[in-house]
């Protein structure tokens, strides 16, 4: 399934595996952590693609790859056409103004040692061609305003900030050099509620006003529905199930997608009580050793002996091939069937409003 | 309408927000204290950094300007003995030996007849020459080395831990007898150096250990992802965010060598008399503490006086270079 | 009554002030039943259950007022020894991070046999086995096989059930659970609460939930109690509650939830920011991200009032509130 739009990232065969080796001096691979294996999407141009997934689901890898800060084992990530993985030194530098990054902990992402205005403007100190030297203190002081601070804390230190606003100069440092694609690493899981929708409301702000496309990766299915045009749904190191967000939320296909979706606390009683609910048994397998087959069928309910056998590819299941609705969209399984977990909107009313 | 999701300005909360994390006792303890304290208020003036920050800190500490004083002093009378006393430390006049205080010898003189006061003044260069040097050098030798193999990691790291593990095996009173008493220089460069080949790896160690914390910051990732540079990122982010733990171990340090060089002197592989060191004095006043406690007393005092001005200095450095503690 | 939390103050001192963490906390919980404490950090709702349980780090901390009834007796009065003895045979505590609070060091049957050495006087042997019997109730695989494992062996959720096998080793009459599922994942953390839910209602125990999910709690709670700036702003049934919130903090935070099956143009947000323990603003402490605040507010502190025999609200417009809901 392609992008609506003119995709900005194209990522083919992701692969990342983290040798395992015993040794001190001479280390010899004893095995491998198969943290992302095999992940394809696109990204389209102003898009928001959402990626949702348990810990070591390799989320979180995916977002290293990304902004190069981990090389993959094999796959290429294209960004406008151009393969950014096999790029060193200045080419790569230059990509990096492209796609920046967001991270989870506000407290550990900014130096305690720098200040607000050298935190913010250092993108300029390394990408002189940027700004002017003269101009970097006005757009550091635009930038705060552009996330919701006061531009006169520039001198103030991180300490001195709340987890919500050092979450705003992490998205200030991010947006200085005019990037074009975000990735977003559970931008707003160590926030406050009352905060949370702070964060995420800037960034859907910030997103309109910048022209920015978004990777945001989340464990949270509910605030990822809310930002996201596509959603991918990860699960030991492979993307299972994706589509746009009705198709995912509303007719998911694949076992996993279904028992994340029910499994989620939704803040109503009465609704919980009309909710089917599928409580997945044991624990998410080792990326050291992935079930052969379809690597969700150690978990499965509906696993049988032809998932052991064959790894279902992620596509539209043959069952939909012919139909149109939203229940045809890419989903790794060869027992995909449409199962509705979320209740339709409007069947009870407790939204804001 | 949904509210605009801008935050009152100066409303600065000091409450973490960490996900689940409720008042515990450590977040209580950063609270912020009241807008208007020093560091961070006020409009946006003159940009500031670490360093400038740390200065203005430093400037006002009361803890730092003792031991800046006294440190000074130290300095200003290794360079210039004479300027407060008079005579030569090896003139000295067995007749008077064990005598107490008198004329031109408030100190009194020790068990050769040598006038105490002067040789402390005198003994102050060797002492504070080879305590500060092997501090320097082994500061500098660890923390480079250190801080290279925590960063870099990989077989670079793995030979450094084997050879510090060699080094930590090394007694260093048996190795200064064995490497000292080959030389027959009677500066203070070989004492210096041997302390310096034993004394690295300690600081290359905690060096290592804290740059390994420190890379594994956020803040680091962010630099990468920003494109910075190794020296940038090791400079900017790790090397301020290491440096505490090498700071006060190494001026703890350096009170150490100042007693290993004693201690070399005594054993007779370190400086050799006609050198005056606190150390060669602490050593050859020990004998006669019962008679003439005065010969003991004035160049351990000394001695104690400079480590510890050290060490307050270390520590005011390094609560200067934390911006939670201002 | 179980435990009677009545008019508790806690305050911390610190280097740069006295921090306010609870100012005035009264709840109570019956045998069997289920009260969940809802508040974002710093809210106090953690320190409170400290409190409770005995384990507040004192100093900093310092209880200041207030009295804790366990079974009818004051806590706060007992000498430290028969506190000891309430800890654990009365009452038990589940963390967080299963992880930190189990010992890396030992494996988890000795860890739980432990309990049924040092409180029960058990051997050994008898210990290892009630372990093994503890590890199947709360439904580990092959529970025979690894209790000679340690705790660094066992997935999150695995370790979070050994957690609750050790809560539950002496069967207390009260188990305060702090955020038991916030650190495990979404299909983990449905069979955690589950398994918690049941256990609770087999043993008839009262149990305390502490979190920051309105999800979580909707599950599983009888009553909430939603904590503010060290307060207790509004308290009612779950059911109530959810359906209209008679406190406008409640009403925000219940809004600013992104929901599964909607997708609205932009999320509710609350304006500002928490307030500072050292500093709380008068009157509300809500008061300056309050929508509906006006000059009362600022100036007059508002009580519990009464909107029904079983809920409270600590707003002066209560009334608004629930009515603000209704269309």
């Amino acid at each position: 399934m392609t992008a609506t739009t003119e995709p900005i990232l194209e990522v083919t065969g992701l692969v990342k595996h983290y040798p395992l080796t015993q040794g001190v001096l001479f280390r010899k691979q004893v095995g491998a952590v198969k943290a992302v294996d095999g992940v394809d999407f696109t990204l389209g141009r102003g898009e928001t693609l959402g990626i949702v997934g348990e810990s070591g689901c390799g989320k979180s890898t995916v977002a290293k790859l990304l902004c190069s800060l981990e090389r993959p084992t094999a796959g290429s990530i294209l960004f406008k056409g151009e393969d950014i993985t096999r790029l060193s030194g200045r080419a790569l530098k230059a990509v990096r103004r492209n796609i920046q990054m967001v991270f989870q902990d506000p407290y550990t992402s900014l130096n305690p040692r720098m200040t607000v205005g050298d935190i913010v403007g250092e993108p300029y100190d390394i990408h002189p061609e940027v700004a002017p030297k003269g101009d970097r203190r006005r757009r550091v002081q635009e930038l705060l305003d552009v996330v919701g601070l006061n531009p006169e804390y520039v001198n103030r230190y991180p300490h001195q900030f709340s987890g919500g606003q050092r979450q705003r100069i992490g998205i200030a440092r991010g947006l200085a050099l005019r990037p074009e694609v975000i990735v977003a690493d559970e931008p707003v899981s160590a926030l406050d509620v009352s905060v949370q929708a702070q964060v995420v409301n800037l960034l859907d702000r910030l997103q309109a006003e910048f022209d920015l496309s978004y990777v945001f990766i989340a464990h949270d299915l509910s605030v990822v529905r809310h930002i996201s045009d596509r959603v991918g749904v990860m699960y030991l190191g492979r993307i299972v199930e994706i589509g746009r967000d009705a198709e995912i939320y509303d007719h998911p296909t694949h076992p996993y997608t279904q028992a994340l979706l029910s499994a989620v606390p939704v803040p109503d009683p009465e609704a919980r009580e009309h909710r089917e609910r599928i409580i997945l048994t044991g624990d998410v397998p080792s990326p050291t050793n992935i079930p052969s087959g379809c690597r969700f069928r150690t978990r499965c309910w509906k696993a049988q002996e032809r998932c052991a056998r064959e790894v279902p590819a992620l596509a539209v299941p043959a069952a939909f091939r012919d139909a149109s609705g939203p229940a045809a969209h890419d989903s790794a399984c060869h027992f995909a069937a449409e199962r509705q977990v979320v209740p339709a909107e409007g069947e009870h009313g407790n939204g804001p409003g | 309408m949904p509210e605009q999701s801008y935050e009152p300005e100066g409303a600065i909360a000091g409450t973490g927000m960490g996900g689940a994390m409720d008042l515990g006792v450590s977040e209580a303890a950063t609270l912020e204290r009241t807008p208007g304290g020093p560091g961070g208020t006020g409009p946006a003036g003159r940009p500031r950094s670490l360093w400038s920050d740390a200065w203005r800190d430093l400037r006002r500490n009361p803890v730092f300007l003792i031991s800046g004083l006294v440190i000074a002093f130290l300095v200003l009378i290794s360079l210039w003995p004479s300027a407060i006393a008079s005579g030569s430390p090896l003139k000295c006049d067995l007749a008077k030996a064990q005598d107490g205080a008198g004329p031109g010898a408030p100190f009194g003189y020790d068990g050769q007849g040598c006038n105490v006061y002067t040789r402390t003044v005198y003994g102050a260069r060797t002492s504070v020459t080879v305590g500060v040097l092997a501090t320097l050098g082994v500061a500098v030798a660890g923390s480079v080395l250190g801080a290279l193999a925590g960063y870099f990691g990989g077989v670079w790291d793995s030979v450094l831990s084997r050879v510090t593990d060699i080094f930590f095996a090394i007694p260093v009173v048996l190795g200064g007898l064995v490497l000292l008493s080959v030389v027959t220089s009677k500066t203070v460069w070989p004492v210096i150096g041997f302390m310096v080949l034993l004394g690295w790896p300690q600081i290359s160690r905690i060096a290592r250990g804290s740059v390994i914390t420190a890379k594994q910051n956020d803040y680091v990732q962010a630099a990468r992802a920003l494109g910075a540079s190794d020296s940038r990122i090791l400079l900017r982010h790790i090397a301020p965010n290491a440096v505490a733990p090498v700071i006060v171990v190494a001026t703890i340090a350096l009170g150490t060598y100042i007693a290993l060089e004693a201690t070399l002197s005594y054993l007779g592989v370190g400086l050799k008399p006609p050198s005056v060191s606190w150390g060669i004095d602490i050593s050859s006043a020990s004998p006669y503490i019962r008679n003439a406690p005065h010969a003991l007393l004035w160049p351990s005092g000394a001695l104690a006086v400079t480590v510890l001005a050290f060490i307050m200095l270390g520590d005011a450095v390094r609560d200067a270079l934390d911006p939670k503690l201002r | 009554m179980l435990l009677e939390v009545r008019d508790l103050h806690v305050e911390f001192r610190t280097r740069d002030g006295v921090a306010h963490a609870v100012n005035g906390v009264s709840y109570e919980v019956d045998a069997g039943e289920t009260l969940a404490v809802l508040g974002e950090s710093g809210s106090g709702k953690s320190v409170t259950a400290q409190a409770v349980m005995g384990i507040l780090d004192m100093p900093p901390g310092r209880i200041t007022g207030g009295r804790i009834l366990f079974q009818g007796r004051d806590l706060l009065k007992l000498r430290e020894e028969e506190r000891r003895k309430v800890r654990g045979a009365g009452m038990a505590m589940i963390f967080q991070d299963a992880l930190s609070a189990l010992n890396p060091v030992i494996s988890v049957g000795d860890q739980l046999g432990e309990m049924f050495v040092v409180h029960r006087g058990m051997s050994k042997k008898d210990a290892r086995a009630r372990a093994v019997e503890l590890m199947e109730r709360v439904r580990i695989p092959a529970a025979a096989q690894r209790v000679r494992d340690y705790p660094h062996q066992f997935s999150g959720g695995m370790r979070q059930r050994i957690m609750i096998a050790m809560a539950l080793a002496l069967e207390p009459a009260l188990v305060i659970a702090d955020e038991p599922t916030t650190a495990l994942d979404v299909t983990v953390q449905a069979q955690v609460m589950d398994l918690l839910a049941e256990l609770q209602r087999e043993y008839r125990m009262g149990l305390i939930l502490i979190t920051h999910d309105l999800g979580v709690v909707a599950d599983v709670a009888d009553r909430i109690a939603v904590m503010y700036a060290g307060k207790i702003v509004e308290s009612a049934p779950v059911h109530d509650l959810y359906k209209a919130p008679a406190h406008p903090y409640t009403r925000g935070l219940l809004d600013s939830i992104p929901r599964l099956d909607q997708k609205g143009q932009e999320l509710y947000a609350i304006k500002g920011l928490p307030p500072n323990l050292m500093d709380i603003p008068p009157g509300c402490s809500f008061h300056p991200r309050c929508p509906m605040a006006r000059d009362v507010c600022r100036t007059d502190e508002p009580p519990l009032y009464e909107v029904s025999g079983v809920r409270g609200s600590a707003c002066h417009f209560w009334r608004e509130c629930l009515d603000d809901r209704d269309h």
